[in-house]
C-alpha cells in the first residue's frame, strides 16, 4: 500500500521576490514496508525534499502533489504532518536551552496523542520508556535532564534523534543525513536504531551522501537526485555504482 | 527639564556623627547636605540613570508612611536585629551614584540593622509589605547566609536595602517582586569584601513600573558577585533595571545574567554598567542582557556599559533584543507540538535559565502564568 506518493513536485526556496528553483518535477513513492535511500550530488535538492515534506517555513510548493497515507501534506501545518505520522530527523538537529529534554519529549507524545484521540501515557512509565530507549542509543540518561541537545555532541544529537524516532514511531521517517558526521560506532548504533523502527506498517526515506550507511541500513530502491529530479533510480547496487563511479555518468 | 528636588530637608541622622557609619565622601567635608544632594540629583550622571523612569514620583515618595518589614529567621544564634547600628559595619554610601536612597535612609524615623556573625543554619526572610524601612544587612567575617526576599503590595511602595559583606562572607540572596504594584521602586546596594561572595537570584513580574536599582561594589580583593535575573512583563507594564558593578581592586569576578520577557504593549529598560577601576587588574567581568520580545508593541531598551580604566581584565558584554527563533519553533512542530504550546515552551525555557535558587519554585509558575495570559489576550 502507498504510503508517501510525491507527483511532479515543484518547489523554491526563499523570500516572495528572489524565490529560487531547487524541485523541478520530482516523483517517488514509497509503500509501506519499504527503504528508499536518495543520494546525489551536493544542492541537488535532497535536504530541499526533506523540508518541503516537513513543511519547513521559507520553501514554496509551486507545482506537483505530496501525499502521505492520502492525506495532501501540502494543506498541513508541521505540526498536523507530525501528527498524521510524518517525521524529520534533522541534518543538524536544533540546541534549545531552557526546556529539557524529557519536558520537550512529553509535550510531543501528549500532543500526538491528543491529536489522535488517544490517551497520554502516565508521567511515570513515560519516563521509564524514554530512559530505556535513551540507554538502547547509547544516550546517557542524564542527557534527558538537560536543555535539547544543549551542548550535545554531533553524535549525541544525532543519537536523540533516532531516540526520538524510536518514542514517537512515526509512519513515515525522513532521515536527512543523519549518517554526516558520526564516527563508525555511532553509525551502528543509528542503523541499529533505525532497523529496529521499520517494519511493515511504516516507511522510511534515508537521504545520504555515503554508501556506507546502507551497509547497515539495507534499501529497497536508491534513487539518484540531481538539479532537482530523480535521475535514476535501482536497488541497492546502484549505491554501489555510485560509489565507484561518481555522479558525473548519471548528469 | 525642570530642576529635580527632594520632598524635605534632609536631617543627617545622628549615627552618623557618632561615626558608626561613614558619611558619603562628598558630605565628609561639608555640612550642606541639601545641595549637595540636589546637585547629584541633577547630575549628568544622575539624569541618564533615570532617563526611563519618572523620577519626580519616587521623589515624592521618599518620605512617604514606612513600616517594618517582617523578619523571620531572625531568632536564631547569629543575628543581631537592632534599630541603631552597634558598631561601624563597612557600609558605603554614594552620594552621587544614589541620593534618593541616601535622602531615604535620613528620612526614615526608623531603620533595621540586621548583623550576621557567623553561619547562620536557616535562611533569613525578609517580607515587605508596601513601603518598608531601609534595611542594613551586614555579614561579619566567614559568615554564610541565604536571604529570602519577597514584596507585595499595590500601590507606590519603596523598599531600601544595603549589604555589607566582610571578609569571607558568603550570602546567597533570592528576590521575588512578583506584585503588581502601580510604582514600585526597589533599591538595593551591596559592599563585597575580600574573598566574599554575593549571588543574587533575581525575579520579577510586570508593575505599572518597576524600577530595579542595584549596585554592587567589589571592593575587597578575590570578591565574586554574580547576578542571575529573569523577569516577565505582561502588556501595558514597565520594568527599569539599573545595575552598576564597580571593580574597585583587582581580582574580582562578576557575571550577570538577565533575561527578560516583554509582552505586547509592554516595556522594559535594562541599563547594565560594569565599571573596573584603575589598579583593578585580573578582574573577570561578564554581562549577558537577553530580551524577548512578544507580539508586535513591546518597547525594549538595553544598554550595556563597560568601563575600564586597567589594561589586564577579562571582559565580555552583550545584548540581544530579538523573537523566538524560527529554527527553534519549527524544531519544535516537527515533533507534532502546536505552534501555540511550542511558544510557550520556548518563553518558559527562556525565563527557566535564569531563574533558580530557593524562590525559583514561587517565581516559575507566576512568571508562566504571565506568559500564558498574554497569549490568551
Amino acid at each position: 500500500m502507498s504510503l508517501l506518493e510525491v507527483t511532479n513536485l515543484h518547489a523554491t526556496v526563499g523570500a516572495q521576490d528572489q524565490q529560487k528553483a531547487i524541485l523541478k518535477g520530482l516523483n517517488i513513492s514509497v509503500n509501506l514496508g519499504e527503504v528508499h535511500a536518495i543520494m546525489g550530488p551536493n544542492g541537488s535538492g535532497k535536504s530541499t525534499l526533506a523540508n518541503v515534506l516537513s513543511g519547513r517555513p521559507g520553501y514554496t510548493v509551486t507545482d506537483g502533489s505530496m501525499t502521505l497515507a492520502d492525506e495532501d501534506l501540502a494543506e498541513l501545518e508541521p505540526h498536523e504532518r507530525a501528527q498524521l505520522g510524518l517525521f524529520l530527523a534533522f541534518q543538524y538537529p536544533v540546541e534549545i536551552p531552557g526546556v529539557s529534554n524529557m519536558e520537550f519529549l512529553k509535550a510531543s507524545v501528549d500532543s500526538l496523542a491528543r491529536a489522535r484521540g488517544q490517551e497520554q501515557p502516565n508521567t511515570a512509565a513515560f519516563i521509564k520508556q524514554v530512559r530505556l530507549l535513551a540507554a538502547s542509543v547509547d544516550l546517557d540518561p542524564q542527557f534527558l535532564k538537560r536543555g535539547v541537545n544543549e551542548g550535545f555532541s554531533g553524535g549525541e544529537k544525532k543519537r536523540n534523534e533516532i531516540m526520538q524516532l524510536l518514542l514517537l514511531e512515526p509512519k513515515l521517517a525522513i532521515l536527512d543525513e543523519t549518517d554526516s558526521g558520526l564516527d563508525i560506532d555511532a553509525l551502528q548504533v543509528v542503523a541499529e536504531g533505525v532497523n529496529r523502527y521499520k517494519n511493515e506498517n511504516n516507511g522510511v526515506v534515508l537521504i545520504t551522501h555515503y554508501q556506507r550507511l546502507l551497509d547497515y541500513i539495507v534499501p529497497d530502491f536508491v534513487h539518484v537526485l540531481a538539479d532537482g529530479k530523480i535521475v535514476q533510480s535501482g536497488d541497492k547496487s546502484l549505491a554501489l555504482e555510485l560509489e565507484d563511479k561518481g555522479y558525473a555518468w548519471l548528469t | 527639564m525642570a530642576d529635580l528636588s527632594l520632598p524635605q530637608v534632609v536631617t543627617i541622622p545622628n549615627y552618623f556623627s557618632q561615626g558608626l557609619l561613614a558619611l558619603p565622601a562628598e558630605l565628609a567635608d561639608s555640612n550642606d547636605a541639601p545641595s549637595l544632594l540636589t546637585a547629584a540629583l541633577n547630575s549628568t550622571l544622575h539624569r541618564e540613570r533615570w532617563k526611563y523612569s519618572k523620577t519626580a514620583p519616587v521623589l515624592e515618595g521618599l518620605n512617604n508612611a514606612m513600616n517594618l518589614p517582617t523578619i523571620v529567621g531572625g531568632e536564631q544564634p547569629g543575628i543581631q536585629i537592632n534599630h541603631e547600628p552597634q558598631q561601624n559595619l563597612g557600609f558605603g554610601f554614594d552620594l552621587s551614584q544614589a541620593p534618593e536612597a541616601f535622602a531615604r535612609l535620613c528620612y526614615a524615623q526608623q531603620v533595621l540593622f540586621i548583623h550576621v556573625e557567623n553561619a547562620l543554619e536557616a535562611p533569613l526572610e525578609i517580607h515587605h509589605s508596601d513601603s518598608t524601612v531601609p534595611v542594613l544587612l551586614s555579614l561579619g567575617a566567614n559568615a554564610d547566609a541565604i536571604l529570602l526576599e519577597t514584596f507585595t503590595g499595590n500601590l507606590q511602595p519603596q523598599n531600601t536595602l544595603w549589604i555589607s559583606l566582610a571578609e569571607g562572607s558568603h550570602l546567597k540572596h533570592s528576590r521575588n517582586s512578583l506584585d503588581e504594584a502601580k510604582l514600585h521602586w526597589q533599591y538595593l546596594a551591596v559592599d563585597i569584601g575580600k574573598n566574599a561572595d554575593y549571588l543574587l537570584n533575581n525575579h520579577a513580574a510586570g508593575a505599572g513600573l518597576r524600577r530595579q536599582d542595584i549596585q554592587i561594589r567589589i571592593s575587597g580583593q578575590g570578591a565574586n558577585a554574580e547576578l542571575i535575573s529573569a523577569s516577565m512583563i505582561s502588556g501595558k507594564m514597565a520594568l527599569d533595571q539599573q545595575v552598576t558593578l564597580e571593580h574597585l581592586v583587582a581580582n574580582g569576578k562578576s557575571k550577570q545574567v538577565v533575561h527578560n520577557i516583554v509582552a505586547d504593549g509592554g516595556k522594559c529598560t535594562f541599563n547594565g554598567r560594569i565599571h573596573i577601576y584603575e589598579g583593578a587588574n585580573g578582574t573577570d567581568a561578564t554581562l549577558s542582557n537577553k530580551n524577548l520580545g512578544l507580539g508586535k508593541n513591546a518597547t525594549i531598551n538595553t544598554k550595556p556599559e563597560l568601563e575600564i580604566y586597567t589594561d589586564d581584565v577579562t571582559c565580555a558584554h552583550g545584548a540581544t533584543i530579538g523573537q523566538l527563533s524560527d529554527q527553534e519553533l519549527f524544531y519544535l512542530t516537527s515533533r507534532g507540538i502546536s505552534p501555540q504550546a511550542a511558544q510557550a515552551l520556548l518563553s518558559e525555557g527562556f525565563l527557566r535559565q535564569c531563574t533558580q535558587g530557593p524562590l525559583a519554585e514561587a517565581a516559575l509558575p507566576i512568571l508562566i502564568n504571565a506568559i500564558k495570559q498574554e497569549q490568551v489576550a
